[in-house]
This record gives C-alpha cells, structure tokens and sequence, in this order.
C-alpha cells in the first residue's frame, strides 16, 4: 500500500528523515521500502488493515517508535450546521452483513476542482483526482482507513435501504465496468452489471445504488451538477465483501479494505472528519448524521500479565517500558486489566500483547538463551532411512538423482489420474501417477551430451484409489546403456538384498516387461521403454518395501568343505527363457547345486547354425548359453565323480524339457 | 682406543655417503659386502675386534659400533626402496603417468545434500524428523492453522486444488489442494504426540503461480517445531542462529523482524547475515547485508486448540524454510528452474 511521507509527518510530527522511518517500519512495524520522492510503500499485514491501513494508523506505530505525540485530526470536534438528519432515513435489512451505517444530508455543495495539497496527497497514493467532493472521500480514507461513498442526493428517490440484489437486478458501476480481476460469475447486460443474489447492495426505492463495500453506480455518481449529495460511511462484513469482489470480479481499494475486516467504530471517526473537508472545501451546508448501529462493538479488555509476556518471550521487559509502549498504541490499563483500543480487531489474547510489547522494545535486543531439552533420543521416520539408504546405494553404483516436477499432462498419465481444478497449464492438469514419463524424458535429455545416462528420483506418485486419491512414495531408476534392462534386473537384485528382501518374485510380462512381487504384493516393475533406444525403467514401491524389510541378519556358518565348478555350454530354441532354466537346474539337485549363473549367451543369428538347424527343423533358430554351475555338500569334499552325475543328469533334464542340444 | 672411535666415524661417513649416491640395486648390494659383509665388511672386522679389546674399552666402543651397524642397515633398506619406487620407468607397458580410469560414481541432488546437512544439524540438536502427505485436506493446510476462510490472510498462499472425486458435499475435511506449506504437519504431529518435544518437517510443497528465476510450482521446504513447558522466542533465537552458523559454518549474525502468519504470534522474518559478503554488502544480498531466509514465530494459541493442546499449559516455536533458497545461497546458484531440468551436468557439480 502506498503512503504519502509528508502526510504521516503531519500526523505524527518529528525530527525523522524518510530513511529512518523507513528502516524503523521494518524492525518495529511492518515491511517498508522508500519508492523515491514522497512515496513509501507499505506492506499492512492483513491483520492489521483495520487500524493501520491509513496514514492515521501508521504515524501511530511512527510515534511509538520515536516517542512523539500525536496530532489526530479525529479528535478535533465539529458542529454540523444543522441538528436535523435532512430527507433521508436509513434501513438495514440485513443487520449480519451491514453492522453499521452512517449517512449525512449536505446541501449547497460547490463541486470543483481539489487544492494542491490535496491533489497531491491522492497522487502520492496512486490515486488520481475527480473533484473536491470525490476527493475528500477518498482522502479521509487514506488518512483514516475508512471507505466512504457520496450520492447524488437529487438522485436517489425515498430512503436508503442496504439489502442483498433481488433476481434480475444490474447496475452500471463508476468507471463504466471496468473488471479488474479473474470473475467467478460476473455478467453483463449492456453496460449493467448483472448482480446475483449474495450481492449486498444500497438502494433506494426503485433498486440498487451502489455495490456495497466495492463501487458507487453511475446514476448517482457525484457530477459537476450535483448540488446536494449524502455522504455514506458504513460497516460491512469482511467475508461478504470478499466473496462478492471475487463472484464480480470486481477489486477497489475500498473492497480490499472492507474484506480485511474492518472495526465499525472507524465509521464515525471518518465521518466527522469528512464532514469537516466538506466544510473547509466545499463550503457544503451540512446536516446531523444519521447513525445506525444496532449492536456497538463491544469493548475488549484481557487481563494484564507481564510474567506471561516475558514468559513467552523470554525476556525482562519491566512493568513501566512495557506499558509505555502499550499506552502510546493506545492501550489503557485500568485496575489489573488492559483495555484494547477499538480499531485493533487483531488483539486477542496476551500472546498479541506481547507481540506489541516486544517488537517495539526491539526483537533484536534479545538475548538467545538455549532451550532446556527433555534427554530423549532425536528419531527420523523409518521412509527417510530407508531414502537414505536407497540413495547411498544408488550414487554409489554410479547412478545420479534428479528432482522432476509432481505434474504430468492427460496424456502421460495411465489410469483415471488426480486431477487438478486450477492447472498451470495443460501440460500439468494432472499429478504424476508415475515417476517414468519423467524419467525417460530426463534420459532423453541428457543423451546430447553423454553416451550413457543413469539418473533415478524418490518422490511421491498419486492415484485414486476407492473413490480416494492415494499418494505413494516411489523410487524410479531410469537408465539409458547398451543393456539397460539387465543392469537394472542386477541393480534391484542388491538393491533388495540390501535392504533384506531377497524373497521375491521377478514374473515377465508380455516380454517387455518384469513384476516383483513380495509375499504377493507388487512391489515394482522393470520396463523397456520404447523411447530412447535403450532406455529401461524400473519403479519401486517404496511404501510397500518398508512393510517386508528386514532389518535383522544372521550370520551364517561359511562353508567348510571345498566346491567343484562345472560350466555348461548348450543351444536351446530362442523362445525358451533363461530364468526357466536357471530355476530347473537349481531343482535338480537343491541339495548339491550351490549356485548357477549364466555367463555367456548370443542372440541368434542367421548365421548361428547347428548340426540340427542345417538338418531337421532348420526353420527354428537358436540361442547359445553358458552356465556356470557350483556343486557343493555341506557335511564332506565333493569328488568328481559326484559332480559328473549331476552334470549328467541336468543334461538330460535340460535336452528332455527345453530341446537342448549340447555344445 | 682412541683410534677406534675416529675409524668409526669415518666409517660412518664414507658409508652414508657411498649409500646416498648408489646407482641402483647392483651397486647398493656391493656397498653392504663392502661394510657389513660376514667375512671382510669393514664394520664387520672392527665389531669382531671388539673381543680383544679390555673390558672399560669394550663398554665404550661397542656400543657405538653396534649403533653403526644398525644405522647401516637402515640406510641401506631405505636406499633400496626408494630406488625401487623409481624404477618403473624402466618397465615397458607400464604407465602410471597415463589418466586414471573413469570410475563412474552418482551424485545426490544439491537439495538432498542440502536437505541431509540440515536434518544431521538438527538432530544434533535432538530434533527428531517426520514427513507428511502431499495432498491436503483444506482442514489441515489452512482452517487448523488459524488462516481465516473468506479472508484476504488466505490468499497469501496461492492454492492448487484438486478436482473433487465424489458428488459428496464439499466440507473443509474433504476439499484437497496440494499443500502450500509444510506447517499442515504441526496439526497431524501434535494430533498424535504429547509435548515436550522438538521436530522438523522435510518436503516438497507447491504454489500456484507463475514460473520464473526465483519462483516454482513445486519446491521445498523445512518446518520445524518445538512445544514444551517454557519454551521462548529467546530460545528460538538461540537455536536458529546456532542452526545457521553450523549451515554456513560461519559466526554469522541473525535479525528478526516483525511480520505475520497467523498460526504464530508473535510472527517473525529471520534474516542472516549475507554469507557471501559477511555483511558488508555484495549483488548476492541487494546490498543489504542480510538475506531473508525464514519465516517464523511463538505457536498461536488457537493452533494449539486445534490440535487439542491446552494452550495455558504449552508454549512452542515454529519456522519454516526454502530450500532452494538455501541451496541457491549456499551454492550460488542463479535460477531455481536449474533444480527441475533433471540436467545431469548441473547435478553432476554436486
């Protein structure tokens, strides 16, 4: 929010520069930044709109922090010209969203061009002059904070009413419509603003005047013709206001106001001093306001604790500074409780009180006092141990993380995904149900400047689930290599080991594609990708993993007899599967057969041809593979005459079951 | 005897010397026949001596003789492996000058590095670590946190939010956004914890707005939170500067500012001292000084209620990180994008 300096200087009068101010706003008050000239820019947090979104408000905070007086221009009294209300009368329909309204009958207004002084000031504040009476509106809510409105009172017919739109209700607005935000549900007919039901509205007999709380309407604009005006100040509900602003699409500086929350007591302090502008400025003959009221805010006091506040803070700020500071925010202490002065809507609780008290005495006189700390042990969730550990792995095999975005387009999502009701953009209307189309992406990337990419990432994927989105924890691995798909089937194998599971299951599916399971729960996959050459995927079930690890090991007793170790050359059809294999061998013989690895294989080829190719059914290509089979006994020294049978029988197994030829 | 002490010195010195300017092994080996050969090794014939001589010489010279011995030995041993060491430039195919062979070894993602310091850090401080869920409930992310419906407090957070899954009426319980802050898991830890006790939150939140060198959709971010008896904003202070200095492994200074979330009160901005110039004003901190690094504050009292906590009876502080902005500081880094690209040649500088 802009401020004028030289306004707050009138307010609060002292011997500050605007460098100082602007540095004490920030330690003491709020966010300030010198935006050259007259002008300083404010941040006015939002809870604090009621009291300190005006220039009143900040030569407040100005003058506790220097210790100045005041100059209050609302406390000055003024005497209308008559005691009588003038023509109109007020109704409040719906006392809820109107908690007050003010409204006074001025009669043989001189409309003109502002002075200087006051041209400038809106200016300093952004806002551009329209003439002495609008100006004066909009002058006493930069000085005050307060929103007022004026009528053309010719233009108004019988008494206000301030009531929620009627069906089929519009109004043209000052400033011809123009829409200053995204609108949830505004429309148009003409130049009329269509005005739905929740809409609170001021009106006279024949509809709608103004939008409550947002903008004037253009038949009862004040114009250089308009001789007698009534000037409105009013109390609306913050809730309200903001909603409304949003359906119409419609953000002025006085709906930015009235949705912070306003206290209603500001009204008849702004009023009074409108009256008083109106005077001095446009020589106006002016009536009693009327001022209804009906439930006045109630005062607030909280019960005065210095133990409490220096409890919280940790400090030892004494009865007299604190208090001090408090007296200048216009808190008073009466007996043993502090009553809270009306525009602060913020205070609530001791916990605000300390607040005022410590950011004025100085956040950075505090002296850091260590905390005492009950002597239990710091503990991490098991997930990041076991992300922990999953990424030591990783990066030691040679594998990089990256980071991706949790986004995904409709087209690179699988399932029914969770979808976003207000996307970036469409390439992100959903979240990511998987880490892959990522991934792939990343390899393809990288694949411009280096030969093999090796990149894996730990995030969350979401899915709906019953109704339900589901969110799971994920690590992907994403590999782009000569044989990528067998790295990965290697990496999962330590990777599991690694972390206790060696139980599971690698079952293929439609050739392209490896499920493991664990005790029947899918715990990942491994996946070609069809795009880059080369590019393999794995994807694991993080949230499932931690459910089977474990933790415990055992040793085992390391073997102390000696094993023989046979290799085994043969060719089998190119269809046959090498895990098959593998599995057949081990059964043979559980009791001998340590371990079986294959170590060699070629694709076939066309000229890869055996005695039974160029004979029988040549039509049938073949694979070549070469195991490596370990026999051991645990309870003696195998001889080779024991393990001859073995290999004797595994032949004839292997040549019975998968039509192998022997090498 | 007298005699004997002046051969053994120059003994001693001839020998050294003769040891130091050997060629190679050949000539070594000839130089310890030549002093401490068994049958005519100078030395060897003047410990042989030793026995003829009287009993007070014998105490006097031996010893020195033995030491020489000793001292020859040495030498020799040490000659002989440092001309082993050099000798490889006489072995063909062997290269050791040639470059090392590339072992090929991951990097972590700067935000994890980053992420780990400061979770090791705080557990140091006996902080334990927890995570929560991405996608939010309405309840959690903003109405239990003390941030009003229907008031401009909540547009401070631009929102994404989910389609809803069912026809079932709306309630703040089962609208879903992704979360815009990691704060929500105050509210789910105090739900199922008893004070005292210290925590920080890891994860990844998100914003609704528009792309660009300092601003994401999705990033990071660190809450921390402790609730006990009498705990103070001085004892906030205390542990976030320590925090800090142990981050940048500087003595930096921290300031606090007023500012407002409404789940705290008193509500803080914590700057730190600006680490590249150590305050004295540089590009990376505007000139300033100081780099904005924190929100944080004293836990509202209504926070406290909405996690079913008597607040009379419970103090505590929180705060809450960017860890991009931490990373990007730390590693001067210009453009938050870089840690999305997924671009193995920045990754790979980690």
């Amino acid at each position: 929010m802009k401020f004028s300096f030289s306004i707050i200087q009138k307010l609060a009068p002292g011997k500050y520069d605007k460098a100082t101010l602007v540095e004490k706003l920030n330690f003491h008050s709020f966010e300030a930044v010198d935006l050259g000239g007259d002008i300083l820019e404010i941040a006015i947090s939002p809870n604090r709109y009621s009291d300190a979104s005006s220039h009143l408000g900040i030569a407040r905070e100005v003058a506790t922090i220097f210790n100045l007086k005041l100059n209050d221009p609302t406390s000055k009294l003024f005497k209308p010209d008559s005691k009588e209300n003038g023509v109109f009368n007020v109704n409040i329909k719906d006392r809820k969203l109107c908690s007050r309204y003010m409204a006074t009958y001025a009669t043989n207004v001189k409309v003109g061009p502002s002075p200087k002084w006051l041209r400038d000031a809106l200016e300093s504040c952004g806002l551009r002059s329209i003439n002495n009476v609008v100006d004066i509106m909009n002058y006493v809510m930069l000085e005050i904070g307060q929103p007022l409105h004026a009528f053309d009172a010719d233009k108004i017919s019988g008494g206000i009413i301030v009531r929620t739109a009627k069906k089929g209700e519009s109004l043209e607005t000052i400033d011809g419509n123009p829409r200053t935000q995204r609108a949830e549900q505004s429309s148009y007919d003409g130049n009329k603003l269509n005005l739905p039901p929740e809409i609170l509205v001021i009106a006279d007999m024949n509809g709608p005047l103004a939008i409550a709380g947002i903008k004037g309407g253009k038949p009862s604009e004040v114009t250089g013709k308009t001789r007698h005006i009534l000037v409105e100040a009013a109390n609306f509900d913050g809730g309200n206001i903001y909603r409304s602003s949003r359906i119409l699409g419609l953000a002025t500086d006085a709906s930015a106001r009235f949705s912070h929350q306003l206290s209603p007591e500001l009204v008849s302090l702004a009023i009074w001093r409108t009256l008083q502008l109106l005077k001095e400025l446009a020589g106006a003959k002016l009536y009693s306001p009327i001022d209804v009221y009906p439930k006045k805010q109630s005062k607030k006091v909280i019960k005065w604790n210095l133990k409490e506040i220096n409890n919280l803070v940790g400090s030892d700020f004494s009865e007299k500074d604190a208090l001090k500071t408090l007296q200048y925010l216009g808190f008073r202490k009466s007996g043993s409780s502090l009553e809270i002065p009306p525009l602060r809507r913020d205070i609530e609780n001791i916990e605000d009180i300390a607040e005022e008290v410590a950011r004025f005495r100085g956040y950075n006189n505090l002296v850091p006092v260590p905390p005492r700390v009950a002597l239990a042990s710091a503990e991490q969730e098991d997930q990041i141990t076991l992300k922990d550990r999953m990424r030591t792995f990783l990066v030691s095999v040679g594998i990089s993380e990256v980071y991706n975005y949790s986004f995904l387009s409709s087209k690179e999502i699988s399932g029914q995904g969770v979808e976003l009701r207000n996307p970036i953009s469409s390439q992100s209307q959903f979240l990511r149900d998987s880490l892959k189309p990522h991934l792939i992406r990343n390899l393809e990337d990288n694949s411009r400047y280096f030969n093999e990419v090796r990149v894996f990432e730990l995030g969350k994927v979401f899915n709906i689930q019953n109704g339900v989105q589901n969110e799971k924890l994920m690590l992907g691995i994403a590999i782009l290599s000569k044989e990528s798909h067998l790295e990965l089937k290697g990496l999962v194998d330590s990777l599991l080991g690694g972390i206790g599971v060696t139980e599971y299951i690698a079952a293929e599916k439609n050739g392209n594609r490896l499920e493991f399971t664990v005790d029947g729960k899918l715990v990942g996959y491994l996946a070609l990708a069809s795009q880059p050459r080369g590019a393999s995927v794995v994807e694991l079930d993080l949230g499932e993993l931690l459910k089977v690890t474990a933790e415990e090991r055992e040793y085992k007793p390391l073997p102390k007899f000696p094993s023989i170790t046979r290799d085994l050359s043969i060719f089998v059809p190119e269809d046959v599967r090498v895990g098959l294999i593998l599995e057949t061998i081990q059964r043979v013989s559980t009791k001998l057969v340590d371990d079986v690895d294959l170590i060699d294989f070629y694709e076939p080829t066309s000229q890869l041809q055996t005695k039974r190719d160029r004979s029988a059914d040549s039509g049938k290509r073949r694979k070549s593979l070469t195991f490596r089979i370990v026999f051991r006994a645990e309870d003696r020294t195998l001889t080779d005459a024991e393990a001859d049978r073995e290999m004797a029988i595994i032949n004839q197994v292997l040549i019975n079951k998968f039509d192998a030829e022997l090498r | 005897m007298k005699k004997l002490n002046i051969d053994i010195e120059t003994l001693r010195k001839s020998a050294i010397q003769a040891i130091k300017d050997a060629k190679d092994a050949v000539a070594l080996e000839n130089l310890r026949i030549q002093f401490l050969g068994r049958q005519d090794g100078e030395l060897t014939k003047i410990l042989r001596s030793l026995k003829d001589l009287a009993l007070e010489e014998k105490r006097k010279i031996g010893p020195a003789a033995n030491a020489l011995r000793q001292e020859l030995e040495n030498a020799l041993e040490q000659k002989l492996k440092s001309l082993q060491a050099t000798s490889y430039k006489l072995q063909a195919g062997l290269d050791l000058t040639m470059p090392g062979k590339k072992v090929s070894v991951g990097h972590l993602h700067p935000l994890t590095i980053v992420e780990k310091e400061i979770r090791e850090i705080f557990k140091s401080m006996n902080f334990s670590v927890v995570e929560g869920p991405e996608v939010e409930s309405e309840y959690y992310n903003f109405d239990a946190l003390n941030i009003p419906k229907d008031h401009p407090a909540r547009d401070m957070w631009d929102t994404f939010w989910l389609k809803p899954t069912s026809n079932k009426q709306p309630t703040t319980h089962n609208k879903f956004l992704l979360r815009t802050h990691t704060s929500p898991v105050q509210i789910r830890y105090m739900e199922q914890h008893k004070p005292p006790f210290q925590i920080i939150v890891p994860g990844r939140v998100f914003r609704y707005e528009a792309t660009d060198a300092s601003h994401e959709t999705n990033f990071h971010q660190v809450e921390g939170l402790m609730v006990g008896k009498d705990v103070t904003l001085a004892n906030f202070k205390f542990v976030i500067q320590e925090f800090f200095r142990r981050l940048f492994k500087k003595n930096l200074e921290i300031r606090l500012r007023p500012s407002y979330f409404p789940f705290v009160e008193p509500g803080l901005e914590v700057d730190v001292q600006c680490v590249k110039c150590d305050g004295k004003g540089c590009n990376v901190c505007k000139e300033s000084g100081w780099l904005e690094v924190m929100g944080a504050g004293m836990v509202h009292p209504r926070v406290f209620e909405f996690a079913h906590y008597n607040p009379r009876d419970l103090k505590g502080f929180a705060f809450g990180l960017g860890l991009e902005r931490i990373a990007m500081i730390k590693y001067n880094i210009p453009d938050i994008r870089l840690f999305y690209s997924g671009d193995l040649r920045f990754i790979k500088q980690f």
